[in-house]
């Protein structure tokens, strides 16, 4: 009776293509007796634990374990452990190491020189051009041409959102799936622009205009994150794009001769200094951490603060009652390259398979299940932020500050900016900028001396031949 | 007889000898090499370059930059901590006779002592908070408050902020220090000079220095040594190095290299470098202090 059953699942399996352990689950449901079971799984085992199809595409043995080296801060780690979660589901009975660490460089490093690197990292702390000049990252190109988990008809590809992986292409191969995805801009408490009357500038030059009326109200106008001036950056990079296009910082990416020095760079370190020469800031900013800062803002010390769209969830425990959180764009000089909508995205948490992991297919299935649309909700649901998947928040209704960022990545259409490549290609250019833009705010140096510092280190990092470098068509 | 020594001698010793040579020595010996190649730190892939990396050193403001605070820190220091943790000791302790509540003064100053430099930074950081810090409420209540500074984002001030810091944790411990050696001085030395109409401040100088100073070699080296250090308040109070990297030591720019830059090998060879500067910095201490002892 065993013998019957048996072949008659064997040939449903030929027939459908029946994963194994569907397989030897269905042989359960049917009654098989253990030997036979066992007989089952040592026949099968050759032939279909390997197979590679819609459902497991990378071939993953579920009697690998998986290991999970996961980055805990900022968003929490509750995401990785929901797709571990879906992982367990699909592959019963696997063993699971998992880590959630804050230093997940001081773990993953020596692992790496050990050659026993973790199956998948949250590689936000790793510098993934080293790892890649290296060799130790797995390409990822066939995991973007997998099926998706749960959006049919499409390639995992095709379920990420477009310029969310751009600073994940080393020399056009992909090495790193970002999963996070939002915007980065102004924020302010709609309230107090309410009760002032005050409307949100559309030019750079507006935005002075109300500064003044601000400070003139007895109001600080701004505020950043003070000790880590790389907040007003993201400010410089979108005055930079609207004004000069995707091309000035294009230039600035391929390190050309004089990049910050084009006009559309100048003009802006310009208009951005207005804010410190005009003493717009809120006194004591520059000794404050990004948080203190935040908090400084919610408490209504300063109007604007530049921050991406983790600023809700980041401060969630002390946001005051009432406070109604809004995003818009930086508002650009006049008779820019790109319009007023124009916005700033960032897209993070890039997850890594090392190419010398035991388990690499389950690594990439890892990630596979990470960005599907279940686990997206998920986030999307706790988190009040986007993904780097398509539609992964459709149909919530997650309160003012995601609400006014929604708005305005819908009002951008295709006028999105996914930031300059040179942070994540040239990390010593990436520090020179920052800290020399704590100065300028500062006012310890000029504008002058600012575009000549960090020139002066871009120039440097061209002239040395020890570092790998990079570069970007448009 | 001498055999039997040994042999009892061996095994005590061997297993931290071995213990020694494992997690010491052939570590320095590791990095003596690694400072000669270009490792990223991720891989065994570790190019030689023979004396590339120190090259480099001399060509790197950064490098330069850092080393200058290291300096800076180095006369400074030591110094404070040691007239400080000096006065405080002789006024609990010299010639037997401290001040009222003396024994309260010598538990509540080795507090410092008992915490982590991680949490000391978090805490003075807060006391530096431009806004709601004790520093700059103190100086508003008592009328200065032209004198408030944004202390941890100045670049001209970040510096002191964090030698302050270093000196306020170590006085204590430099005081217990300085407190047990001048119990061990006899007190009729000081009963003789106050016969001989001698002030305490005279006492002090005359009596109290000089057979101090084996401890005070002692401090010296140390603060010496922390000096060249100050990794764990630099990391916590000027992340970074500070606002314009004021506040930039050797230390913290060695670990930026290593594990944010992916600079294994030139972040080794300035470890190399402070090694070399610790070792020249404790000989010449010893040597410059070196005198014959005093018995007593």
């Amino acid at each position: 009776m065993d013998g019957e059953r048996l072949s008659q699942l064997l040939d449903e399996a030929r027939a459908h293509r029946l994963p194994r352990r569907d397989l030897l689950r269905r042989g359960a449901a049917l009654g098989l007796s253990a030997p036979a079971l066992a007989m089952l799984a040592a026949v099968t085992k050759p032939v279909l634990s390997r197979a590679q199809d819609s459902s497991n595409p990378f071939g993953v043995d579920p009697g690998q374990s998986l290991d999970v080296l996961m980055w805990d801060v900022g968003w929490g780690d509750e995401y990785a452990l929901n797709a571990l979660e879906i992982y367990k589901r699909l592959y019963p009975g696997v063993e699971i190491e998992y880590q959630g660490v804050q230093r997940v460089a001081e773990i993953a490093q020596p692992r790496f020189v050990a050659g026993d690197p973790p199956d998948v990292i949250e590689a936000t702390l790793l510098d993934r051009a080293a790892l890649v000049a290296e060799g130790l990252l797995a390409d990822l190109s066939d995991l973007l041409a997998a099926p998706a988990y749960d959006t049919p008809d499409k390639t995992f590809g095709e379920t990420l959102l477009s310029g969310t992986q751009t600073d994940a292409i080393f020399d056009g191969k992909p090495y790193a799936v970002n999963f996070s995805y939002g915007l980065q801009g102004i924020w302010y408490d709609d309230r107090v622009m309410q009760e002032h009357g005050w409307e949100y500038p559309s030019t750079w030059e507006d935005m002075l205009a109300l500064c003044e009326e601000i400070k003139t109200a007895g109001l600080s106008p701004w505020t950043y994150q003070g000790r880590y001036p790389s907040y007003m950056t993201t400010v410089l990079w979108e005055l930079i794009w609207k004004n000069g296009g995707i091309e000035a910082i294009a230039k600035i990416d391929n390190l050309e001769p004089d990049a910050w020095r084009q006009d559309a760079v100048r003009a802006s370190v310009d208009a951005l200094y207005q804010l410190a020469d005009r003493d717009y800031f809120m006194p004591g900013t520059e000794g404050l951490t990004h948080t203190e800062a935040q908090a400084e803002w919610l408490q209504g010390k300063a109007v604007f603060i530049p921050c991406g769209t983790w600023l809700e969830n980041e401060m969630k425990d002390v946001i005051p009652e009432g406070f109604q959180m809004t995003f818009k764009p930086v508002p650009p000089l006049a008779g820019g390259a790109v319009p007023f909508e124009g916005v700033s995205t960032f897209s993070g948490q890039p997850f890594v398979v090392p190419a010398e992991a035991k388990n690499v297919a389950g690594g990439k299935e890892f990630i596979r299940l990470l960005c599907s649309k279940e686990n997206a909700g998920f986030f999307c649901g706790y988190a009040h932020s986007l993904t780097t998947i398509v539609d992964s928040c459709v149909g919530l209704d997650l309160g003012s500050a995601f609400n006014s960022a929604l708005a305005a990545f819908q009002a951008a259409g295709d006028n999105r900016f996914a930031g300059p490549l040179y942070p994540s290609w040239y990390k010593p250019l990436a520090d020179e900028e920052t800290t020399q833009m704590g100065a300028l705010l500062t006012k310890q140096i000029t504008p002058d001396e600012y575009i000549d510092n960090v020139q002066q280190m871009a120039d440097d990092i061209a002239a040395d031949d020890s570092i790998p470098k990079f570069t970007r068509e448009i | 007889m001498h055999h039997h020594k040994y042999r009892l001698i061996i095994p005590f010793v061997l297993p931290s000898a071995l213990i020694y040579g494992v997690f010491v020595l052939w570590p320095y010996a590791q990095a003596l090499y690694f400072s000669l190649t270009r490792w990223r730190g991720f891989s065994r892939n570790r190019p030689f370059v023979g004396l590339d990396n120190f090259e480099r050193m001399l060509d790197d403001r950064l490098f330069w930059n850092a080393l200058e605070h290291n300096a800076l820190m180095l006369v400074v220091l030591p110094s404070a901590t040691v007239a400080l943790s000096l006065l405080f000791s002789a006024l609990i302790a010299q010639g037997g006779r401290g001040l009222r509540g003396a024994e309260i003064y010598r538990i509540v100053s080795f507090f410092p002592q008992v915490m982590s430099a991680v949490v000391i930074g978090v805490l003075w950081s807060f006391v530096f908070h431009p806004n709601i810090g004790v520093l700059n409420g103190f100086l508003r209540v008592i009328g200065l408050g032209s004198l408030q500074r944004t202390w941890l984002g100045d670049p001209q001030w970040v510096l002191w902020a964090i030698a302050l810091v270093a000196v306020w944790s170590s006085v204590g411990f430099f005081m217990i220090l300085f407190i047990a050696g001048m119990q061990s001085i006899p007190t009729d030395l000081y009963d003789a000079a106050t016969v001989d109409g001698a002030s305490r401040w005279r006492a002090f100088f005359g009596i109290t220095l000089p057979l101090l100073r084996d401890h005070l070699q002692v401090a010296f080296v140390f603060m010496g040594l922390s000096a060249l250090d100050l990794f764990a308040l630099v990391q916590v109070m000027a992340e970074n190095g500070g606002p314009s990297r004021a506040a930039d030591v050797i230390a913290r720019y060695m670990y930026d290299l290593a594990f944010n830059k992916s600079q294994f090998g030139y972040a080794t060879a300035i470890g190399v470098v402070l090694l070399i500067l610790s070792l020249v910095l404790s000989v010449l201490v010893v040597q410059l202090t070196q005198r014959e002892r005093i018995e007593f």
